[in-house]
């Protein structure tokens, strides 16, 4: 040991926000390096290096992960989501991000990214979280603007649009299949 | 009371109470910021990647005070991918000193020559191709130190045989003065008590999520230098980081990106714009330099006041408040670049909301070996708001009045504005007891005082704390000079400017001098803009200028953007609007004053179907020169920097220090907090607050600052605070250590709002950024202090750790002050 | 902030790992959830030469409830992660200390990814979990080259952050044995924030007899020591006590005897001695309660 030869690079496959990306990344390289730098995802972003901000917060394999806290190498085969991921191509806010923006929900938007990507996790576990199962998931993210209180607005507001989306959508659906059946029938 | 001169008139109209008829000025628009930053689009300095550009790191002091021996950085420059490795003396070869503000000499370079003044003062830089290269150079740069005595306590440290931190001052004692406004003697001599508190605020730091950076890029060939940053002061003092990095001031460019968070932490950042700047000379290639959060915990400037004081507040029987004496003594840690910027400040409103007569401040700004102070929101007037708020509330207990009523029999009453206060700071407007009453009323002050007689029953103490505060908003850098009487430079302005244009389409774009720091400069510039044409502030666009506009600007700080925003903007406005009613009166072949602006439509008085839209005047204005008035030149566009708009020089004497931060607002908070005495835990239970900042421009957003800032307030209160071991160690390096509140520490906080208009300024808006840390502090302090009041606890040191409450309860129940 | 250079190894079964460890012994470390470790390799306070990550291990990521020959006993493997085992029905029931324990870990997003058995082999003398071990009288189970051994829990914690581990072992897993009838736990701490390590933690399990005497208590210590300690003085006072509020109280004045804390900067030894008496007092009180079936 000691010698000063550079350590094996670790070649990985990695999905990021769908694509796939075959990487040879060094073993020391932080997922949220990688993720800024090679794969110029800046959204992601960096506040402290020891996990206590909450701010490179990503999904890995839907999980909310500090990225700060995982090496690239570990992640072979894995499913990462950032923030960009959101967003649609033409603009159109994902409904996080729009709760976030109605509840002003963020000022300097630094800590925002991660908020969002701990705030998608929730969501998906519990569709219509209160402000304490808010807390529970997101007490970790750090936020120096806010006071969190329209934050946990935010996410409240995002989990009961979303559940009013779903009820539509699937209202919808149901019109549609029994218009089709009637038309059927006649 | 009091008398005030030439103090300006404003156009108020359209102040709610004058006028009902806005439409944008007062809406909660939704913030135009938003989009960007929610989508992961908005570009920070740790963002912005130039073609070759390397990484810059800082190899640090273990050391609070030590003599560098040598520097080996062989090691380190062998190393792959490693470009540069500096040492101090070697990059002032290519930057220069730090601009300071002091009077005193105490020079500061970026990197440390000969001798390290506080743990984490950079000893060596280093560029490579990427960060962790960067930190293995830093790692193999070999450092032979010979240690020094460290000088950690600030009392100590003002012992003539002790250690001297600078050898070109005769004392570690920066800066002393003393000022009288008032007859203070006669008033003591004359109250009937004098109430007294020895009271700690020790240092926090504003610990923005993003740390301070900057990405600098040298051009040998033209000697020019590019540099993205996240300070705001890029269109403010752009000539004193010219002549710190050795440029022409006309050949920098700073260009301003998305910031992530400030909260004053990030004017100047001298030092990470002066290691960037050497490590491109050095090489010739862009540099990045973003700081880790332990070099921005240890080595940025954001640092707030130290102090100690020991304060006397004068009254006579009745509770009248006459007089106020504060002795201070302030660690400003070892370098001494700001000045006693946080003192001029505090002197805008030292006796608070009080009618107190005189003023005794006597000030000593003390030298030790700590990172050095800064600017961190309420910048001064955050421990002075706490003194004198203890002061309050301990008077009301020894005379046996309640704390409301002795602060309303206090007040500056509504009909006595404009106000001088003694140091002869000018409050513009105010009704503070009805913020007090409102504040009362919302808190359900007697629904509370049952529930805690109901828990004393239980052996639980519940506590309800009342804190009545200014806030000064829309400050002036005189502040940062006129203590002293040399040199004296004039007062300064502190401007904002905007350049404002109509394209020929009609199209409306803002591009303005201020960054976006977290604050929502295109969301109240874009509200401005469409009250004054009015258009939909969605059709505003709104960009920002980098240094070489040649507008100045000062941006956010000190509580002024909004106010100075509306005002440069709706300057701007008048005057292309203005000029377009004279094109479309020329058009119409009417009397300019028979046209008036309407929805976006410039159209005859009373006759509305007779007009022309902003697109036809626009391509008018733009191309056709020989259809507009002969006056004027082709084209919309206009440049409106707005001066500060009530300032007055100080006496030479220093018996009247001018108006300096006159846009003045108000709040009362009342926190609600259980302590648990035995482990000293200090729980939120609610929290309320009143808060009047004038005509209120976009109350969500306004909402928004007030909550942030109460919450900082409450890590001020309980939790930040840096640490020094004995030998001057740093030991809150990281966020596992200097604590910040998170969300489960926050209680539900209510706010209302009251609007007293202020006489100085556009529609009337008063600045809103640090009041929220500017009351809290003092409240929760209160209501731990009534929680704990059946064990005799007095709180007069912050934060309130588990440990000081506990120790403070033990204290009491010794007998101990 | 970043991490020395380091070779990353990602074995693919126990055998591998073993060799790999055995080869590379004190230079390597095993890197499983990584939400301490990669922490301190950030900071450069580790800077191991080798990584042996174990999250492809198969077989390590079993949580179960063996009913051998002797009590039930529950075993963690050494991929478990801490949400995994604070959800698990089966850890609730057998051991609902680690649960309650591990609610003050972090938070979620660092409990989705760290593992018990990391923090207990970490052996940070402020956590809940080695903590939550001890008191539960729990075991780790090591494995090297040369075979397994099991190591007590009250022998693994040599000192702060240092563990009984021999160069070229690992932790396979914890072990925590069954509870007799009338045992009741808790776990009480103080941090300065939600989710820090706590400035001072107790865990009590308390079991009584039938005639409501203590028969058995144990009480472990964080952020009182420098390791995870028993406060053997506050166990001797209850046992054999009928658990009433004397008794408590007795339990509770002896709870820092002896004891050697470290201080910082969110509490000196003297503060941490005070909160060690304090806390052990609630946690004991509850865990009394508990014992007897009441809330």
């Amino acid at each position: 040991m000691g010698e000063t030869t550079a350590p094996e690079k670790i070649r990985i496959g990695l999905t990021v926000n769908d694509v796939r990306h075959d990487l040879l990344v060094e073993p020391r390289t932080l997922l949220a390096d990688l993720l800024r730098g090679d794969l110029e995802l800046t959204g992601t972003h960096i506040g402290c290096e020891q996990g206590v901000c909450g701010a490179c917060t990503v999904l890995v394999d839907g999980t909310a992960t500090r990225s700060c806290l995982v090496f690239a190498a570990q992640l072979d085969g894995a499913a990462v989501r950032t923030v960009e991921s959101l967003a649609g191509a033409d603009g159109t806010l994902h409904p996080i991000q729009q709760a976030f923006h109605e509840n002003h929900g963020l000022q300097c938007g630094f800590c925002t990214p991660g908020m969002l990507m701990g705030a998608c996790e929730l969501l998906e576990r519990t569709a219509e979280p209160d402000p304490d199962e808010v807390r529970e998931a997101l007490g970790g993210n750090l936020c120096r603007c806010t006071g969190y209180q329209n934050i946990v607005r935010s996410v409240c507001a995002a989990g009961r649009t979303m559940t009013a989306d779903r009820n539509s959508t699937a209202t919808t659906t149901a019109t549609t299949t029994a218009t089709t059946t009637n038309g059927a029938q006649a | 009371m009091s008398t005030v001169e030439d103090r300006p008139t404003t156009d108020t109209t359209g102040s709610p109470r004058e006028n009902g008829g806005r439409r944008w000025v007062g809406r909660s628009v939704l913030r135009k910021e938003d989009p960007k930053l929610l989508a992961g689009r908005a570009v920070y300095v740790g963002d912005v990647a130039l073609p070759g550009m390397l990484h810059g790191a800082v190899l640090r002091s273990p050391h609070a005070h030590a003599r560098i021996v040598s520097i080996d950085t062989s090691a380190a420059e062998a190393i792959p991918g490693v470009a540069a490795v500096l040492t101090g003396a070697q990059a002032a070869e290519l930057v220069n000193p730090m601009p300071a503000f002091c009077a005193e000499p105490v020079p500061q370079t970026a990197i440390a020559i000969e001798r390290v003044r506080y743990p984490g003062e950079a000893v060596a830089i280093v560029a490579a191709t990427d960060r962790y290269v960067a930190e293995d150079a830093c790692a193999a740069i070999k450092v032979e130190y010979e240690v020094l005595p460290a000088v950690v306590d600030p009392e100590a440290a003002m012992a003539p045989d002790a250690t001297r931190i600078h050898e070109t001052l005769d004392s570690n004692v920066a800066f002393h003065r003393t000022l009288d406004f008032g007859d203070v003697d006669a008033d003591v001599a004359r109250a009937h008590t004098v109430v007294r508190t020895r009271a700690r605020w020790h240092r926090m730091g504003a610990q923005p999520m993003e740390t301070a950076g900057a990405v600098a890029s040298w051009n040998p060939f033209d000697q020019s230098m590019t540099v993205y940053s996240n300070s705001n002061f890029h269109n403010f003092l752009p000539w004193a980081f010219a002549g710190m990095l050795g440029v022409s001031t006309n050949r920098l460019r700073m260009i301003p990106c998305a910031v992530g968070g400030s909260f004053g932490s990030k004017h100047f950042i001298t030092k990470v714009l002066a290691i960037a700047g050497a490590l491109t000379k050095a090489t010739g290639r862009p540099v990045q330099y973003l700081e880790d959060r332990v070099d921005n915990i240890s080595a940025n400037d954001n640092v707030g006041c130290d102090r100690i004081y020991d304060a006397e507040l004068a009254l006579t029987e009745d509770g009248e408040m006459i007089s106020l004496t504060l002795r201070i003594i302030d660690d400003y840690g070892a370098y001494f670049q700001f000045a006693h910027g946080q003192h001029g400040n505090a002197m805008a409103q030292p006796t608070g909301p009080y009618r107190i007569g005189s003023l005794r401040y006597d000030v000593s700004c003390v030298l030790t070996n700590k990172v050095q102070q800064g600017f961190f929101r309420g910048a001064g007037a955050d421990p002075g708001n706490f003194v004198l708020e203890r002061l309050v509330d301990k008077a009301s207990e020894e005379l046996g009045i309640d704390r409301a009523e002795i602060r309303r029999r206090n007040f500056i009453a509504p009909e006595q504005f404009p106000f001088k206060t003694p140091p002869g700071n000018v409050y513009d407007s105010g009704d503070y007891a009805a913020v007090l009453d409102r504040a009362l009323e919302i808190a359900g002050i007697d629904k509370w005082r049952a529930e805690q007689e109901r828990l004393r029953a239980e052996g639980r103490y519940l506590g309800i704390g009342l804190a009545t505060c200014q806030e000064r908003t829309g400050y002036n850098a005189s502040e940062w000079w006129f203590l002293y009487d040399n040199p004296p430079l004039p007062a300064t302005s502190t401007p904002e400017s905007v350049k404002l244009d109509v394209d020929a389409m009609g199209g409306v774009r803002v591009e303005i001098g201020c960054p976006l720091w977290g604050n929502s400069p295109e969301t109240v510039v874009s509200q401005v803009v469409a009250e004054e044409f009015g258009i939909d502030p969605a059709d505003v666009s709104v960009t920002y200028a980098d240094s070489t506009t040649g507008a100045m600007s000062a941006g956010p700080g000190g509580s002024r953007l909004t106010i100075m925003l509306s005002g440069a903007t709706r300057g701007a406005s008048r005057t292309i609007r203005d000029k377009m009613i004279r094109i479309a009166a020329h058009a119409m072949e009417m009397d300019p004053d028979d046209v008036e602006c309407v929805d976006g439509t410039f159209r005859a008085k009373g006759a509305p179907s007779t007009s022309m839209s902003m697109a036809e005047i626009g391509m008018r204005a733009h191309l056709f020169f020989h259809d507009t008035p002969e006056e004027e030149s082709s084209g919309l566009v206009a440049v409106h920097t707005y001066d500060h708009p009530y300032s007055t020089p100080p006496s030479a004497d220093r018996k009247d220090m001018g108006a300096f931060y006159p846009m003045v607002s108000h709040a009362c908070h009342i926190p609600i907090v259980e302590v648990d005495p035995e482990t000293g835990v200090v729980t939120l239970r609610a929290y309320y607050a009143v808060n009047d900042c004038g005509t209120l421009m976009n109350p969500t957003l306004v909402e928004g600052q007030i909550v942030g800032g109460i919450v900082q307030g409450i890590g001020a209160a309980l939790m930040e605070e840096y640490r020094y071991g004995e030998d001057g160690s740093l030991d809150t390096p990281t966020f596992r250590e200097y604590l910040m509140p998170s969300m489960h520490e926050v209680p539900e906080i209510v706010v209302e709002h009251l609007e007293t208009p202020s006489p100085f300024t556009e529609y009337g808006v008063k600045g809103a950024g640090e009041g929220g840390r500017l009351v809290a502090p003092t409240a929760i302090a209160s209501a731990v202090d009534d929680a704990l009041k059946p064990l005799g606890v007095w709180v007069d040191e912050l934060p309130m750790t588990p440990e000081r409450v506990v120790g403070m309860v033990a204290g009491a129940r010794e007998g101990r002050p | 902030m970043k991490p020395a250079a380091f070779a990353y190894l990602a074995p693919r079964d126990l055998d591998e790992a073993l060799d790999q460890l055995a080869e590379h012994g004190a230079d390597a470390r095993v890197l499983a959830g990584g939400q301490s470790l990669v922490r301190l390799m950030n900071a450069r306070l580790a800077s191991p030469a080798v990584v042996v990550d174990i999250n492809r291990v198969p077989g390590l990521d079993s949580l179960a409830v063996t009913n051998g020959s002797g009590p039930a006993t529950l075993r963690l493997g050494a991929t478990v992660r801490q949400r995994t085992s604070e959800l698990s029905p089966d850890v609730a029931a057998h051991a609902p200390l680690l649960v309650e324990a591990g609610a003050h870990v972090a938070h979620a997003p660092v409990r989705s990814r760290g593992t018990v058995v990391g923090s207990v082999a970490f052996a940070d003398p402020s956590a809940e979990l080695p903590t939550a071990l001890l008191a539960l009288d729990g075991r780790v189970v090591v494995r090297s080259r040369a075979g397994e051994r099991t190591i007590e829990a009250d022998d693994f914690f040599t000192g702060a952050f240092t563990n009984a581990l021999d160069a070229g072992e690992m932790v396979v897993a914890i072990e925590v044995p069954g509870s007799p009838p009338g045992t009741g736990s808790a776990f009480v701490e103080v941090a300065r924030r939600h989710g820090d390590l706590p400035v001072c933690g107790v865990a009590a399990v308390v079991t009584r007899s039938d005639d409501g005497r203590v028969s058995s208590a144990r009480i472990a210590l964080c952020g009182a020591d420098e390791r995870p300690v028993r406060a053997r003085a506050a166990e001797d006072a209850l046992t054999g006590s009928d658990g009433g509020a004397d008794a408590v109280a007795e339990a509770a004045a002896r709870a820092a005897d002896g004891l050697s804390p470290r201080g910082d900067c969110h509490g000196s030894p003297d503060f941490r001695r005070h909160l060690a008496r304090i806390l052990t007092g609630r946690a004991v009180s509850t865990a009394v309660h508990r014992a007897a079936g009441e809330a």
